[in-house]
């Protein structure tokens, strides 16, 4: 865990202004910045900086941030945030399909930045140790693991937790908002396509048949609940 | 039945003959060719029927005088004794029936009588003859009075036989040696005629109706020839009106219609090249519109960053410092505030607007809004009044939206509303639902209601604003309201107050028959008078 020492954030922005001020913020805050500006060497800085989290400007000199974004997440379940000037639609889904775990719309304040970091760093603490069963797979709580049979499944931190909040009430219906808040820690209205993105990256995961969904299943106009086991 | 089927049939007619220049013109033109064609056929037919009578009669005529001549032959030739033997004398009539018989070659065959002619004593009397199934009725006694009166003379009249057929008789005097003055009547059967005009008459209707047919054949096709291309073009000009720049009218030939169709191209070219330009023009101009809008993001959040981290020590910095940080904040979220309305508004202006639908309970909706605003209210001394008859059902809005625009009008209320009471009124019928913001305040003047949805527009530019409105508010919000089909509609009187009302549908796509809530709503609210009444 990273409560010790100062977590590392890759800050990856071309803008060098917004960078050194959001650095400036982050520092703070008492976290410990990194700096790329370029999206061509962004992958490289993040392999050589080992970062705990990603800010990540979605327009980006050299390659688009998705690409980036697409890349890092091919490699690492390190939760990625975006730093996005459009809040129109196709660009924040496809922000998010590529495996950003949550954006930040320009412009915004420095306590919402630093609330969302701070919940995608902290995982949600569970009093349940031991081991979940949702459908056919094991959900190891302790040991962030999921397993079906004797195969590891991989999952992202915000993956597994979106998982294990709903394996571990078995019996309720999460409805995007329940999910958003529990997940993501938002307390207001957010953009419900967080859930729905996400909830389709880990069915692709976790479900044999993602179209015949057996773990997560969609209760219809209310939202979601685990598969019994 | 019939009448109805007359009553609805009429008025389609009706219809079909003022839209349908094609079947005006082959329904004229048939109407008109059969007077023509009728009154020649009626003509040709009369004087056929005339001819074939007339040659008839006269055919007749010469027969019955033939035979008249025959007959006062043998009469004549037979011994003139005067004691002739009645016995002979019949035997008399009979070869002279004979003879006539043998003599007619008029086909129709004919029935011969003698009669005698009433009132003369003679020394014998002939016994009057006829031939078998001659019919007695049809020599009348006037026939045989001025057959009296003519001697030497044939007289022909027209009648009908007993079995329907039409017939001429023909009536001449003979005078018998010893027994005086005898009739001759020859019968002829004209049905022969009769089925020859028959058969003219038919050939003449038909022949009528085969030509009619024609003429009414020909005239669609000729009118089809001019008709089509200018139809064409009609249906050319509306695909261009409705926004089909590219549709064309085929030109073909040197003719009118090919110089119609090259005229119209011509204009439908420019009509393209105009609209293409003025749509070219405002979408670079909507474009820029958004990219300045993107592009002043990212300075801007380097500036609220900067600004909220002086804002957040500004304790610690000498008094006109932290006014300074303080001002800096506030002007930063204005800032902000319009940027994204004009973002919106531009996203508006390319059509790049989504609705993003889903059932929303429209009451709590409101009250939710209601509620958010209830602190401001409260600092102006408004009392907020939720009156709510109807509209506790899920509609398909996008929440988002509505709720934009329901803060909007709620601020302008408080703003405006002088600390005076605001209702806020929401009730459904079968259609629609309505939503009603009322505020008992300043109220606006006829010119200036008109405008009120203008953008950047202000109710009264030295008024003091407080709550930082963006001048883009109404604007946005009447926007909000047409993308889910509804109406946003203001009435205002100036000292009385003014009142908003939004009316968006029950359905989607199922339009709006009226507003369940009168602008301004009717019911008077307890305890609330008009400012200045």
């Amino acid at each position: 865990m990273v409560a010790m020492t100062a977590a590392r954030i890759l800050v990856v922005d071309d803008d060098t202004a917004l960078a050194e001020m959001i650095g400036i913020v982050l520092r703070t805050e008492g976290f410990e910045p990194v700096f790329c500006a370029d999206g061509a060497q962004a992958f490289a800085v993040f392999q050589a900086s080992k970062p705990d989290l990603v800010l990540l400007d979605l327009m980006l000199p050299g390659k688009v941030g998705i690409e980036v974004c697409a890349e890092i997440r091919a490699e690492s379940g390190v939760p990625v945030i975006m730093l996005t000037a459009k809040s129109d639609t196709s660009d924040v889904v496809r922000g998010l399909e590529s495996g950003a775990d949550d954006y930040v719309v320009k412009p915004f304040n420095p306590k919402e930045l630093v609330a969302r970091i701070r919940t995608r760093l902290r995982p949600t603490q569970t009093t349940t140790t031991g081991t979940l069963q949702v459908g056919d797979i094991e959900v190891d709580v302790a040991g962030h693991e999921v397993r079906r049979g004797d195969a590891r499944i991989n999952l992202t931190p915000l993956e597994f937790e979106l998982l294990l909040a709903l394996a571990l009430k078995p019996q309720q219906v999460f409805t995007r908002e329940m999910l958003l808040e529990q997940v993501w820690g938002y307390h207001y209205k957010a953009d419900t396509r967080l859930v729905n993105v996400h909830v389709q990256r880990l069915r692709a995961k976790v479900e044999e048949d993602p179209d015949n969904p057996r773990i997560v299943m969609t209760v219809r106009g209310v939202g979601y609940r685990a598969g019994s086991s | 039945m019939r009448g109805l089927g007359w009553r609805t049939y009429l008025p389609r007619l009706l219809r079909f003959w003022r839209r349908s220049l094609q079947f005006r013109t082959v329904a004229i033109t048939v109407i008109l060719s059969s007077v023509a064609v009728g009154l020649i056929g009626a003509y040709m037919s009369i004087s056929i029927s005339d001819n074939l009578l007339t040659s008839r009669s006269e055919q007749v005529n010469a027969e019955a005088a033939r035979a008249n001549l025959i007959a006062q032959q043998l009469f004549d030739d037979a011994p003139a004794t005067d004691e002739t033997n009645p016995v002979e004398l019949a035997t008399l009539g009979v070869s002279v029936q004979n003879a006539i018989a043998s003599s007619t070659t008029t086909p129709g065959g004919t029935g011969i009588a003698l009669k005698r002619t009433p009132g003369q004593q003679t020394q014998q009397v002939l016994q009057p003859t006829s031939s078998r199934n001659f019919p007695d009725e049809v020599v009348t006694v006037e026939m045989r009075e001025q057959l009296a009166g003519s001697p030497g003379e044939v007289l022909l009249q027209s009648v009908m036989l007993p079995d329907g057929e039409p017939g001429l008789v023909a009536g001449s005097q003979l005078s018998v040696p010893n027994a005086g003055v005898y009739e001759l009547y020859l019968v002829y059967d004209l049905s022969d005629a009769q089925l020859t005009l028959g058969f003219v008459q038919q050939t003449l209707l038909l022949g009528g109706l085969a030509l009619i047919a024609l003429i009414g054949a020909v005239t669609y096709v000729v009118v089809r020839l001019v008709v089509g291309p200018v139809r064409l073009a009609a249906e050319t000009s509306q695909k261009l009106a409705a926004g089909q720049l590219e549709v064309r009218i085929p030109e073909k030939g040197e003719d009118v219609i090919a110089t119609l169709a090259r005229s119209f191209n011509g204009m439908a070219d420019s009509l393209q090249h105009q609209i293409t330009r003025l749509a070219e023009l405002s979408r670079v101009q909507q474009r820029f519109v958004s990219d300045v809008s993107h592009e002043l993001r990212t300075p801007l959040t380097t500036i609220r960053l900067a600004g909220d981290m002086l804002y957040d020590q500004r304790e610690s910095f000498p008094p006109a410092t932290e006014r300074t940080a303080e001002l800096l904040h506030t002007q930063v979220q204005r800032f902000e505030v319009l940027l994204a309305d004009l973002l919106e508004i531009s996203r508006y202006d390319a059509g790049a607007v989504d609705l993003d639908l889903e059932p929303t309970n429209l009451v709590r909706l409101v009250n939710d809004a209601v509620d958010s605003i209830g602190a401001l209210a409260d600092e102006r001394g408004s009392d907020l009044r939720l009156v709510a008859p109807g509209g506790y059902f899920e509609a398909e809005v996008e929440a988002r939206r509505i709720r934009r625009i329901l803060r909007n009008l709620l601020g302008n209320a408080v703003e405006h509303g002088e600390g005076r009471p605001i209702v806020v009124t929401i009730d459904s019928n079968a259609t629609a639902i309505g939503i009603a913001v009322r505020d008992y305040g300043i109220g606006m003047a006829p010119a200036d209601v008109e405008k009120v949805f203008d953008r950047f527009w202000r109710a009264d530019p030295s008024r003091q604003r407080t709550i930082g409105g963006t001048g883009l508010g109404l604007a946005i919000s009447l926007e909000d309201a047409t993308l889910h089909e509804g109406w946003l509609e203001v009435w205002s009187d100036p000292g009385r107050g003014t009142c908003f009302r939004l009316t968006l549908p029950r359905e989607r796509g199922v339009p709006i028959s009226s507003s369940p809530v009168g602008l301004p709503p009717d019911e008077p609210v307890d305890g609330i008078e008009d400012a200045h009444a």
